[in-house]
């Protein structure tokens, strides 16, 4: 379904098929009617070719709703909070992080610990730089806060690890110096993940 | 048809067929779970067991490496004399009940196999000439095994998985005799093998065309008699948890379900014994293969229903096979012996 | 040799089984037992070669009549012992010997008289189920009858005690109307 189609909601235009649902039968003549209409009908056969017919699509049509998780994964939304990155600038290959520490004062977690320096140029440089992610409840304030678009909230969605410290240093969210080219800008506020055509459903309300 | 003249049966014959009966329908039953949870998960669009094996294919040997070294839990007010043998109940009476069916085609062991060579296996190991209730009383009393485990627990939904065991008993019962009751006054014999013969002529002397109500109401009664989805009141999980096997773990829990797909296997066999022309050839196909096509079929078919169809009610079972199915049944047997008598 | 074996091995358990019936207190030791008797004795009958009878043994009292044995039985509490009231243990004692006497010397009479003949001799040829037929529907029509009558008895007084309350669904009504049923 495309974009258009999903944003066209007049419902009047598009045809509903309303289900036949009459009143369950008080009387013993009336259920025993029920009874035998819905054998004579084959409503059950329905049901039935249904099953069957998901089955061949299934087996034959490659219409299989599983995913493979560890060997394939649905892609996410570039709003999707999980581990933060740390990114460089692209030009020179430098931390973008000035250290102003406002992603530290914003954290109502409290779980950003950052100390800084003057180094000999005077400009700040980060010394510390940790994130208690047993404390972080990946709420986006820092990354909103954040000025320099320097912390970003990473794909990392996988955070399974003997310690929660294997996240949280700052060489660790930084982008490594080599995979400078591969680095993303994150696409802004409301941004749609890259398959949210395929994934998108039709409303029935209009709102 | 020509009577040819078969081997003597021997004891040791019985006893080798015994065993085979035993060994195979207890895998084809382990294999059994597999096939439902692929096809299950086929109709569903899901892959099923995947990751043990070729296409999951280990996935028995998996649950069976759990079944049986899964700590056995006896609850602590639990009845634990009852509690032990209610899963041994199940699963006897199933494999019981089989030793009265013509499972698997006769043959003879070759001569050059040491000590057993030369021995007649017979196709039913027990060729009573009353086998059609002696299957259906086998698996009546194979209730017990639910009843007395969901009694035994001390466990409320055990309680009432027991009780609704009782009350669907009472429900289909009635019907499951009085739709056999017609195609055996057709036949004039209690004895599958009768019934085979009677069958013999191809596909048009199937019992089926001639008894086609007694087909679909025996089938109705087969499901309910397996505990199959749409009357799966004993254990059904969104209601009662899991009914009667609430409280087993590890190899009890195994023999209610060996148990359970040994009848669903019983039921498939007398379906197709009765019913679908038995083992006789059909054209060019031979008839141990046409068998256990049909006996296939009636085991995919109690999967798919189990895939389409919902649950219902226990009282709705019970109108069901009280008010519609057996005033049905006794119409047939009615139609039947006019038609019989004329 | 094998039927004498099979005998004796089928009436001591018998025997010990209804034995279990009859002295346990606990309900579920005593139905186990119950119905574990009702199947072994359907061994007697396929030891005499009657294979229809023994199988309406196993159909009707293992599965029909237990079944319904079960189902009161779902009204005591399963895991708990009865407590049985007896006031006079040496009456139910004495009456229960002279009961157990009597069907004794009923059943041992004749044998010791050696003066017992089948009426009606295995007819050669014929099944087993046609067998009882054949004695059901000739000898014994009119008791056959009968019980059919009674049976048919029962099943309306049985239709009429529960049927007063046929009409009245809990599931449709209202929670209103059964509140105020219920406070009436």
């Amino acid at each position: 379904m495309s974009l258009e189609e999903f944003k066209n909601r007049n419902t009047g235009q598009q045809s509903y098929k309303m289900l036949d649902i009459k009143h369950t039968p008080q009387s013993g003549i009336g259920k025993f009617g029920q009874v035998v209409e819905r054998t004579v009908k084959g409503e059950l056969f329905v049901g039935l070719w249904v099953t069957l017919r998901e089955m061949g699509n299934a087996l034959f049509k490659d219409n299989m709703h599983t995913i493979k998780y560890p060997l394939e994964k649905l892609p996410i939304s570039p709003r999707y909070r999980a581990i933060h990155d740390m990114l460089r600038l692209l030009e020179s290959g430098h931390y973008r992080c000035i250290g102003c520490g406002l992603c530290e004062k914003i954290c109502i977690s409290d779980c950003i610990k950052m100390d800084t320096k003057y180094d000999e140029n005077q400009r700040k440089e980060v010394t510390e730089y940790t994130i208690n992610f047993g404390r972080c409840i990946f709420c986006g304030y820092c990354a909103e806060v954040c000025p320099e678009l320097a912390i970003v909230h990473g794909g990392r969605y996988e955070t399974a690890s003997e310690q929660r410290a294997s996240f949280s240093l700052f060489e660790d969210m930084l982008t490594p110096i080599d995979a400078l080219k591969q680095q993303k800008e994150y696409d802004g506020f409301g941004a749609v993940s890259p398959n949210a055509d395929d994934t998108i459903k039709q409303t029935p309300l209009a709102y | 048809m020509e009577a040819t003249v078969l081997p003597e049966v021997t004891s040791l014959g019985v006893i080798i067929k015994g065993i085979i009966i035993l060994a195979i329908i207890s895998a084809v039953a382990g294999f059994g779970t597999y096939i439902e949870r692929k096809i299950l998960a086929f109709m569903q669009r899901r892959l099923g067991p995947m990751h043990v094996g070729p296409f999951g294919l280990l996935q028995i040997a998996a649950d069976g490496i759990k079944l049986f070294t899964q700590e056995d839990i006896i609850p602590q007010n639990a009845n634990k004399f009852i509690f032990q043998i209610a899963p041994a109940i199940t699963a006897a009476t199933a494999f019981i009940a089989l030793a009265a069916v013509p499972v698997f085609p006769d043959f003879t062991i070759p001569e050059f196999i040491p000590l057993l060579g030369g021995t007649f296996v017979p196709s039913i190991a027990a060729d009573i000439n009353v086998g059609i209730l002696f299957v259906l009383g086998m698996m009546a009393a194979g209730l017990y095994g639910p009843l007395l485990a969901g009694m035994a627990q001390a466990n409320k939904w055990g309680i009432i998985g027991s009780a609704r065991t009782a009350i669907q008993f009472l429900s289909y019962e009635v019907v499951t005799g009085l739709s056999i009751l017609a195609p055996i006054m057709l036949v004039g014999s209690l004895s599958l093998v009768d019934f085979n013969e009677y069958q013999a002529g191809g596909f048009t002397s199937w019992l089926i065309w001639q008894q086609p109500v007694a087909f679909v109401l025996f089938l109705i009664a087969g499901f309910a008699e397996t505990n199959r989805t749409p009357f799966d009141l004993l254990e059904h999980e969104a209601e009662v948890v899991s009914g009667y096997a609430t409280e087993y773990s590890g190899m009890r829990w195994g023999m209610f379900f060996i148990g359970e797909y040994a009848n669903m296997i019983t039921v498939a066999i007398l379906a197709s014994v009765m019913f679908l022309g038995g083992y006789n050839d059909l054209g060019f196909i031979a008839g141990w293969f046409i068998i256990i096509g049909k006996i296939a079929f009636f085991f995919f078919l109690m999967l798919w229903v189990r895939a389409s169809w919902p649950h219902i009610r226990p009282d709705q079972l019970m109108w069901l096979c009280w008010k519609v199915l057996m005033p049905l049944a006794m119409v047939n047997i009615l139609i039947t012996a006019i038609v019989v008598m004329i | 040799m094998y039927e004498q074996i099979a005998f004796y091995l089928f009436s001591v358990l018998t025997i010990g089984l209804f034995l279990v019936t009859v002295l346990s207190k606990n309900i579920l030791y005593a139905m186990t037992s119950l119905a574990a008797g009702m199947v072994l004795i359907s061994g007697f009958f396929f030891m005499l070669g009657a294979d229809f009878l023994g199988v309406v043994q196993l159909i009707v009292y293992v599965g029909a009549v237990m079944a319904l044995y079960a189902f009161a039985m779902m009204f005591f509490d399963a895991t708990r012992d009865i407590k049985e009231k007896t006031t006079n243990d040496a009456l139910v004692f004495f009456l229960g010997g002279m009961v157990a006497l009597m069907l004794v010397i009923i059943f041992a009479a004749p044998v010791f008289s050696e003066n017992i003949q089948a009426m009606y001799p295995v007819v050669e040829g014929v099944g087993n189920a046609q067998a009882v037929g054949l004695v059901l529907f000739t000898k014994y029509l009119v008791p056959f009858e009968v019980a059919a009558v009674m049976l048919l008895v029962a099943m309306i007084a049985g239709i009429i005690l529960a049927g007063k309350k046929m009409d009245h669904s809990l599931t449709t009504n209202d929670d209103k109307v059964i509140s105020q049923e219920d406070t009436k």
